[in-house]
Order: structure tokens, then C-alpha cells, then sequence
């Protein structure tokens, strides 16, 4: 187990030893080649192969650039040595399990860097670099299991990320700035204090793996649905009661974790169709008919609120009843079979607390056919059971 | 067993040689072969060939076939990866945690779904009961049957990898897997990421079970 001033000794000798195993190479190489320089990987920077390793001013400007990972995990390390920045090749620096509460900036040195491995360490808020962008290579960030209190700005400016693994903080909110991570495929923040996560969320399409599990969320954003490429959600142990009807448009989901949220009960559900309903206005009726009866209108013929109001029409979840709602709906939570396996409580939105797939409002004659606009329904009628 | 000195395991090769043996014959000695997991201490060395991680999902690595007599595995957690509820297709399940943490839940068979015609919103009723639960620490064994229940095994850390030892006696290639919420049984295909330290290739391994 090594300490910082250990380590310095080590990546010292290390250095070392690579330049003299370069130094040798070449030599070798040239007189093979009659001076020609050959062999691999280059030999350090300009001239300094010319200089004798035995010095002590050359051991300080030499470079190690074969070396591409560095594993340094499960040390005692407080911080790191500037002899890191030596090894200017570097691919994966493995610095997990350690003791840092800082990592410097010479970090930003490593410009080939692609890993950066930190998790487990004592790294707050501070104690990191704050222009991680100029790392222009690093997909994978790993800083699990620290002390970070927020989704830090520089995080979110290292454009290239494809995983970034933030679980165990104490994490209570993500940024919007967070969408500019497009590249991103796994995005990992389970063990945290998170409440809510922002819609900017939405926005990761490269997302497969959204780890949010061990959190505090009382609900989930319905633009979750535009994360067409998620193959794994886990949310088990949060505060979720109901999730949004369109999460079951993620047809690619492999995997869902729900246990331990106080998923709704047949209490809560009886009583949400007495609490949530408003009355319909007039307004509302007169738009619902319009709109059942397909009246045709323009925007000539009616002031432009109106025509803003018209076109906000929602379809009835039941796909027996071809009902709109416009302000005025009932929220019913409706179990739905979801991928064979699971069986969810979705939050839906039905035109009137009467309505059911017995008894739609608005009944639909079984000879209409789907139109594009009947699509949600259609879907839905496949998930729904019975 | 006769009077002779239990024997020495000092690596996991060690390990495999008397899992051969003790499998020889048809009878299964659990004590043993707990004994046997038990007296392995995990050492890195043994095993790091078979420990390739998957970033989306636990993966299972075979390790020895056994002569068709039993399967010796590694699985390979990532941070908070987890099982489904499943059984274990009427074999011997024993699992030792060679690095990291687990911890496993045990359920009751849910009741059998004979009259379940009218699938109502009423599921609170079907919840899966938890009989027991427990954190691993490295180096411990557990043992589990059909007869002694269902279980689910998770990677508690949101911050670390796991690895556990399986050992399955016979083998079995699916089991059944559960629904906590409804009891609903589904049966799924035991896949194996990786064997012998090569990795499989297979278009999509989609097993839910340890």
C-alpha cells in the first residue's frame, strides 16, 4: 500500500527504467539499420535520448510514452504525484480506493486520457478540476462513492463522455446543463439524495443504462419516454407512487427495477377518482364536440386563443372511447401488463370519471378504422389487459 | 468419510480437484461441499481470468463443467446490479462471495395462479413474502434449494464490483423467474457470458438468473 511519497519513488524508477528499455531499443535498432531511427512507441521528447539516464536533470524532463494504463487503486494516496504527468501517453489511470481529496489540475496534462477511475476516494465538490473539458479524450468517468453534493458544471461540459458513473454521492440535483452530454450511453447516480430529475434528462438519446435506484424521487418526468435506446432503468427503492403512461413506449427496455416504492394501493386508487376531477366548462364541452364531431374550422373563423385552446386536445386513454379532454380529465391509475413480465400502476387521463372500457363516453364504432391519429390509442390497447 | 486428514484447499484448482471427487458418486454431501467452498479463501490470482463485467448487467462465467455433474461459475457484479426473484430448478445452489458485497433475499413460493381469471388491480394481495435476508461478507458460503424458497441477490454497492463463486449440482440451462410484486412465474434461459475465460458470443444473452 503506497503513499504519495512512495509512489513518487516508484513512477520515478518506473520512468527510468521504460526510457533505458527505449534507449537500448533504439541503440539496437540503429546499428541494425546503420542509424536509422526505428522501433516503436518513439523515443520521449526531441533530443533528451541522447542524454544519459544516470543524471539527475534528465530523470526530471524525461517522458514515459508507451505506458497507456496506470493502476494505482487500493492505495493510501492523499494526492497526486506531478511525476503522473510524465506519462504522457496515458490512456486509463485507475486512482480508485485511495485517500484523494483533490485531484490536481496537472491531471489535465494526460491529454490522450480516455478512464479516469476515482471512485472511492474523499473527493468533495472542490476537488476537481474545474476545465475537465480540455480532457477532449475521456469517455469514462468514474467517481462513485465520494463526497460530491451536485452533478458538477465541469462534469457536464466534457462533451465527449459516454459513461459516467456517479453513484454513492450525496448527489441532490442534476443540471439542465447536463443535456449537453449526448454522447452519453450509461449515466449512473443510484445511492444519492435526489428528489426529482430535470427533463433535460430526455434529452441523453445515447442513454441505455439510467441507474437512479436508492434515491428519493416522488415521480419521473414524462419525456423519459424519448429515451428510445434504454435498455435498463433501474428506480427500485425511491418515493414513486405511479409512473407516466409513456414509459411504455421504451420498447427496447430489458430491464425495470420498481421494488421498494410505495407503489399505489387499491385505497389510493378508489379515492384519486373523487379527488381529481373539475367539472367541465362550457368551453371544454363546446371543444369536445368539435372535436368528437370532426367540425371543420379554420384559423379565420375563430380568434387565435381559441385555435391554440382547439389544438391542445388530448385523446382519451381508452382506446374504446374516442373522447378528448382538454383541461377537464380525471388522473386514473391503471395497472398495465408491461413486456410480459411486469405489471405497472400508470398514471392515465381519461375524459370523465364514468368512463371505462365497458362503458366509453364516447363510444367508437368497431368499424372506424385506426387512423394516424388513433396511434397512442392502438398502442395502448395492446398493453392494456382486458 | 474415512479417518483420512480433510483435505488442503489452498487455490481453486485445489478446489475443482475435489469437487471432482466429491461428485463422483450420486449422493451429495452438503455439509462437505460447504465445507469445501468454505475453506477456499478467495486470492484474485485464482480467478481474475473469469471476471469479465458487463456495464448493463451481472454476467455469469462458467468456469468447469464438472462432467455434466455440476457447474462452477463466476458472476461478475456491477455497482448495483441485481438478480430477479428465481429458483433453482430442483438443483444445489451453494454461492461464496469472493470480492466486494452481496446481499441475498429470501421469498416463500407465491401461491399457485390455478384461478387467477380475473387479473383486477387488486395485486397488493399477490405481494411476494420475504422470508430472510443477509449481507455477505467475503469468503462466506451460502446454500440454497427449491425446498428452502426463492431468492434475489443484489450488489448492495452503488460504488464497488462484486464477484461470487457459484456452484451448481446438476446443471440446469433455465429456471423460473418472479414477479415480487404479483408472484407471476415466467421461465427464462440461463445463458453464460463468458466460458473457460472466453468470452461467448451470443446475438442477445438475455438470462435474468444466477
Amino acid at each position: 500500500m503506497l503513499d504519495t511519497d512512495s509512489l513518487v519513488v516508484h513512477l520515478r524508477n518506473s520512468i527510468r527504467e521504460q526510457h533505458l528499455q527505449q534507449k537500448c531499443e533504439s541503440l539496437r535498432t540503429s546499428r541494425r539499420k546503420g542509424g536509422d531511427r526505428g522501433g516503436e512507441g518513439g523515443g520521449g521528447r526531441g533530443g533528451r535520448d541522447e542524454e544519459g539516464p544516470e543524471s539527475e536533470d534528465s530523470t526530471d524532463s524525461i517522458h514515459d510514452t508507451v505506458t497507456k494504463k496506470l493502476l494505482l487503486q487500493h492505495n493510501m494516496l492523499l494526492s497526486l504525484p506531478f511525476e503522473i504527468t510524465r506519462f504522457s501517453s496515458l490512456v486509463s489511470l485507475d486512482l480508485s480506493n485511495n485517500n484523494l481529496t483533490h485531484v490536481n489540475d496537472f491531471l489535465l496534462q494526460l491529454p490522450d486520457l480516455q478512464a479516469l477511475y476515482l471512485q472511492n476516494n474523499n473527493l468533495a465538490d472542490d476537488g476537481l478540476p474545474k476545465e475537465l473539458h480540455t480532457l477532449t479524450k475521456l469517455r469514462e468517468l468514474n467517481l462513485s462513492g465520494n463526497k460530491l453534493t451536485r452533478v458538477l458544471p465541469q462534469l457536464c461540459e466534457v462533451v465527449g463522455l459516454r459513461y459516467l458513473y456517479l453513484g454513492g454521492n450525496e448527489i441532490t440535483e442534476i443540471l439542465p446543463e447536463i443535456k449537453a452530454l449526448q454522447s452519453l450511453q450509461v449515466l449512473h447516480l443510484g445511492g444519492n439524495l435526489l428528489e426529482t430529475v430535470p427533463d433535460e434528462l430526455g434529452e441523453l438519446h445515447q442513454l441505455a443504462a439510467l441507474i437512479l435506484c436508492d434515491n428519493r424521487l416522488r415521480s419521473l418526468p414524462r419525456v423519459i419516454s424519448n429515451l428510445t435506446r434504454l435498455r435498463s432503468l433501474l428506480l427500485h427503492k425511491n418515493n414513486l407512487c405511479c409512473l407516466p403512461v409513456c414509459i411504455v413506449k421504451l420498447r427496447g427496455l430489458a430491464e425495470l427495477s420498481l421494488r421498494d416504492n410505495p407503489l399505489v394501493t387499491r385505497f389510493v386508487n378508489s379515492c384519486a377518482r373523487e379527488i381529481m376531477y373539475n367539472t367541465p366548462s362550457l368551453l371544454e364541452l363546446a371543444a369536445r364536440v368539435i372535436k368528437l364531431k370532426k367540425l371543420p374550422y379554420t384559423s379565420e373563423d375563430l380568434p387565435r386563443n381559441l385555435v391554440h385552446y382547439l389544438s391542445s386536445g388530448q385523446r382519451c386513454v381508452n382506446p374504446k372511447c374516442k373522447g378528448m379532454y382538454f383541461t377537464s380529465c380525471v388522473e386514473h391509475i391503471k395497472f398495465v401488463d408491461f413486456c410480459g413480465m411486469y405489471r405497472l400502476p400508470l398514471m392515465h387521463y381519461l375524459c370523465s370519471s364514468r368512463c371505462s372500457s365497458k362503458t366509453p363516453d364516447y363510444y367508437r364504432a368497431l368499424s372506424e378504422s385506426d387512423s394516424e391519429e388513433d396511434e397512442p390509442a392502438a398502442r395502448m390497447k395492446r398493453v392494456l389487459l382486458g | 468419510m474415512e479417518t483420512s486428514a480433510l483435505p488442503q484447499i489452498n487455490t481453486l484448482d485445489d478446489l475443482i480437484g475435489e469437487l471432482y471427487k466429491v461428485f463422483d458418486g450420486d449422493e451429495v454431501n452438503v455439509d462437505y461441499v460447504n465445507y469445501l467452498m468454505s475453506s477456499y479463501k478467495s486470492n484474485p490470482l485464482d480467478w481474475k481470468k473469469f471476471a469479465k463485467f458487463d456495464r448493463y448487467r451481472y454476467t455469469r462465467n462458467l468456469i468447469d463443467e464438472g462432467n455434466g455433474k455440476f457447474n462452477l461459475m463466476l458472476l461478475c457484479w456491477g455497482a448495483s446490479h441485481t438478480s430477479t426473484i428465481h429458483d433453482h430448478a430442483d438443483a444445489h445452489c451453494f454461492m461464496k462471495l469472493l470480492a466486494g458485497s452481496l446481499q441475498e433475499v429470501r421469498f416463500e413460493w407465491p401461491a399457485e395462479e390455478g384461478n387467477r381469471t380475473d387479473r383486477s388491480e387488486e395485486d397488493q394481495d399477490r405481494l411476494m413474502v420475504e422470508i430472510g435476508r443477509g449481507e455477505m461478507k467475503v469468503n462466506d458460503v451460502c446454500y440454497i434449494n427449491d425446498s428452502l424458497g426463492l431468492h434475489r441477490v443484489e450488489n448492495p454497492s452503488h460504488s464497488e464490483n462484486a464477484v461470487s463463486l457459484h456452484l451448481y449440482c446438476p446443471p440446469f440451462s433455465s429456471c423460473s423467474i418472479f414477479d415480487e410484486r404479483t408472484g407471476k412465474r415466467s421461465k427464462c434461459p440461463v445463458t453464460f457470458w463468458s466460458k473457460f475465460g472466453e468470452r461467448v458470443d451470443l446475438k442477445k444473452p438475455k438470462s435474468c438468473c444466477d
